[in-house]
């Protein structure tokens, strides 16, 4: 139990102990970094939502997590009852997530705006609400999720002396890394090019002008939160099949997520990807060298360190007072 | 900031309004919620005299998973006592015509909370004796509380030994009815390197020390010993370094939802049964179920109790339990031993009132030791000098419909020693008849065999 108490201590005892059980390897290290791919990938795709909440409408929101639980437990849902495929219940993910968005927003959000404190206690409750009433329609049972049987199987990029694989990754894994890129692009698209964006992007940086304009600014705010949501429920969508699906679920996620928005900066779109592959990668090479608990500890601590000495995160514009 | 942007409340609703409203509701919810950790004892109708027992299990919160399962099974046995059916049938309605009033309290996977409501199971609703708990953390929190108030708890899950406490009967398997078959099992059948992996808290860590030390008495080794955070489902790391260190088994003492990740990511990084097989402990038909059935194909589990343990106790249990939770359930080792330990506690209560005596601690401590039963598994018994059970030792190779082909068993039910041999060898522990809670450790200097229940 010491062990706890003394970070340090217990860190160098785990190296220590490392170093003599294997002996350290570039290849298997490189092996780790690929396979660091997967996490951000993960990290991507849940950080994503969050991007548009938070980084575009200021909102703090804590039921991030459930909105990513709820897109699990729709593709779930859309399996059980239809027998569908994993990739045909994305669509339904996305559409159901967004419009309990939607209906989030309108009935709470909307009532909040310019009050971060009063709407991070009311997300709060929001989520402690939504774990309660999927836990009373589901039980609390764990879910089983059938993933695809065409995307399975390993990626080999280098075989060891045996022909066995020594970097390899899965085709799953990386199925979720496209998944992740193609909806940023799909956001930024969206964000800067089309007249949707200009309005969202109008209403954020100056709502009472944008209003004057004419631009409908409540309809703009729900349809952002909405789409936000709807992001969320394509991770849990796609994350079910790799990974557990139960209502505490979406806490997993919730602190992953804001790590990485935090991380990159909230101002634009590629903070997202640059702090997702900076936490990734550098936990899954930590933990190579340590291990998973000590990686996470690190990561955070540097985050939060990073945080104090640059609170905009790492890709900001500069803005004027 | 604030004054930026004046929210436009809907005509009719002025702002107190809103506020008066919304603080209700959010005052309502509070209640709720906290109405829901509050003992209910239910509307059923229990006759005269009811014999008060409490049952501690968390149906919220993140261990909620699991502790549901137990608490379902346990309800399935104090409804066959209090109706005369099940393994009941015969014994008459109740415990000596008084039924049993369960006093059910959830603790909502806190660790503290279950300290506080074990506490005010045994003072304010005054019960008998409490059936519940399944994390060792949990135990170790309220392992005080009965002990300082002389008070019982029956505790259903295998854990990692270490413990003889005159106010506790373990039903769930000691260290040497789980880990001392199996790791020789695993060093005769897959090889002598495994790789061990487990959640960072005490139960794996403890369960895995000692693993290793069997392991090595043997001749084997351990290539590698890894843990991750509790609830963790991201294994890459993990599933490298295995890769890495091309172990013959994997010993896996992952808990709760990493073991569906974990099994679905080792599959998907392209490792095989047949390659790298994993023995696991936790790893039972509920979590199988929630992974799909073809990532567990062709791993192993040793555990006292499968689905498919051939008895006619376990194919009526399965039946009813089915008939009541619905037909998609599956049962598995500690639901089974929430089920049992509960006719064990009655059969000592009845063993009381039959001659006589008046239900209190000391009576139905004394009554319980050495208490049998025909359960689900086979023949168990209480220990009568260390308060374990009597089990059996069985090893599951998981096949394709998610059930175990059983492949490994002993001839009846192992006796337990609640320290393990190969670490503790010669510590034992021993109490009087009557207990009288004085020290029970007694160390023999002799290593203890493997001793079977007699049949009678």
């Amino acid at each position: 139990m010491y062990a706890y108490l003394f970070p340090l201590y217990y860190l160098a005892q785990e190296t220590a102990t490392e170093e003599v059980t294997e002996a350290f390897s570039f290849v298997a290290l490189a092996n780790q970094l690929v396979n660091g791919i997967g996490i951000v990938g993960i990290l991507l795709l849940t950080g994503l939502g969050l991007a548009i909440t938070f980084g575009v409408m200021r909102i703090i929101n804590l039921a991030h997590g459930e909105f990513i639980m709820l897109g699990a437990y729709v593709t779930f849902l859309m399996q059980e009852t239809f027998d569908m495929d994993l990739l045909l219940t994305i669509p339904f993910a996305f559409l159901i997530t967004a419009a309990i968005g939607a209906l989030v927003e309108i009935s709470i959000i909307r009532r909040l705006y310019g009050r971060p404190l009063e709407t991070l206690l009311a997300t709060w409750g929001l989520s402690i609400v939504l774990q309660g009433v999927i836990k009373l329609i589901f039980t609390a049972q764990l879910k089983y999720v059938k993933s695809p049987t065409y995307i399975s199987g390993n990626l080999t990029l280098l075989k060891d002396a045996q022909g066995s694989p020594a970097i390899a990754i899965s085709y799953y894994r990386l199925f979720i890394v496209a998944v992740a890129i193609a909806l940023l692009a799909l956001t930024a698209y969206l964000l800067y090019n089309t007249d949707l964006g200009r309005q969202i992007r109008a209403v954020t940086q100056n709502r009472d002008m944008a209003k004057c304009l004419g631009v409908n600014t409540s309809l703009v705010d729900m349809v952002t939160f909405a789409y936000g949501c709807g992001l969320a429920g394509v991770a849990g969508a796609v994350i079910s099949s790799l990974k557990s699906v139960s209502p505490p679920m979406g806490q997993d996620y919730l602190v992953d997520a804001w790590m990485t928005v935090v991380t990159g900066g909230v101002d634009r779109l590629i903070g997202v990807l640059a702090g997702a592959f900076l936490i990734g990668e550098s936990s899954s090479g930590i933990a190579y060298l340590l291990n998973d608990p000590s990686a996470r500890v690190i990561v955070l601590a540097a985050v939060i360190i990073l945080i104090r000495y640059k609170p905009e995160g790492l890709f900001t514009i500069q803005k004027r007072g | 900031m604030n004054k930026q942007y004046q929210p436009n409340l809907p005509s009719g609703l002025s702002r107190r309004k809103f506020i008066k409203y919304s603080s209700l509701a959010v005052g309502t919810g509070i209640l709720a919620a906290c109405s829901g950790g509050a003992s209910s004892t239910g509307d059923e109708d229990l006759g005269e005299n009811p014999i008060k027992v409490g049952v501690m299990y968390s149906t919220t919160g993140t261990i909620a998973i699991v502790e549901k399962s137990l608490q379902d099974a346990t309800f399935l046995a104090l409804e066959q006592i209090n109706t005369n059916t099940g393994p009941w049938e015969g014994k008459g309605i109740g415990i000596e015509g008084r039924k049993i009033q369960k006093v059910v309290v959830n603790p909502d996977s806190n660790w503290d909370l279950y300290n506080q409501m074990s506490k005010r199971l045994i003072d304010e609703d005054q019960v008998l004796c409490v059936l519940g708990c399944y994390t060792s953390a949990s135990r170790k929190s309220v392992l005080p509380v009965f002990e300082e108030k002389d008070s019982l708890l029956y505790y259903p899950v295998y854990y990692e030994g270490n413990e003889c406490s005159s106010n506790v009967f373990y039903t769930g398997a000691a260290p040497n009815q789980q880990i001392t078959d199996s790791i020789p099992y695993c060093k005769e059948n897959f090889g002598p390197k495994g790789f061990f992996i487990g959640s960072d808290y005490i139960y794996p860590k403890e369960s895995n020390r000692i693993a290793k030390a069997e392991l090595e008495k043997i001749g084997g080794q351990v290539v590698g010993d890894e843990y991750s955070a509790l609830g963790t489902t991201e294994f890459i790391t993990i599933i490298n370094k295995i890769k890495q260190a091309k172990p013959d088994f994997v010993l896996s003492n992952l808990v709760g939802d990493s073991i569906p990740a974990f099994y679905r990511q080792y599959k998907d990084a392209g490792i095989t049964s047949e390659q790298i097989p994993i023995m696991a402990y936790p790893t039972t038909e509920e979590e199988i179920q929630a992974m799909g059935s073809e990532y567990a194909s062709g791993h192993y589990t040793s555990f006292n109790y499968f689905q498919t343990v051939d008895t006619p106790e376990n194919k009526a249990f399965v039946e009813q339990f089915k008939a009541k939770f619905g037909d998609n359930r599956v049962t598995n080792g500690v639901m089974e031993a929430a089920y049992f330990q509960t006719f064990l506690m009655a059969q000592a209560m009845q063993k009381v009132l039959k001659e006589k005596g008046e239900l209190n601690t000391k009576t139905i401590r004394e009554a319980t030791r050495g208490q049998i039963f025909q359960a689900p598994q086979g023949l168990v018994k209480v220990d009568a000098d260390n308060y374990h059970t009597y089990l059996y030792s069985r090893i599951g190779k998981w096949g394709a419909d998610g059930q175990a082909e059983i492949v490994f068993a002993t001839p009846a039910a192992v006796k337990p020693i609640a320290w393990s041999q190969t670490l503790y060898p010669g510590r034992i522990c021993t109490r009087p008849v009557p207990d009288d809670r004085s020290n029970p450790i007694k160390e023999t200097k002799q290593e203890l065999g493997v001793k079977y229940l007699e049949k009678t």
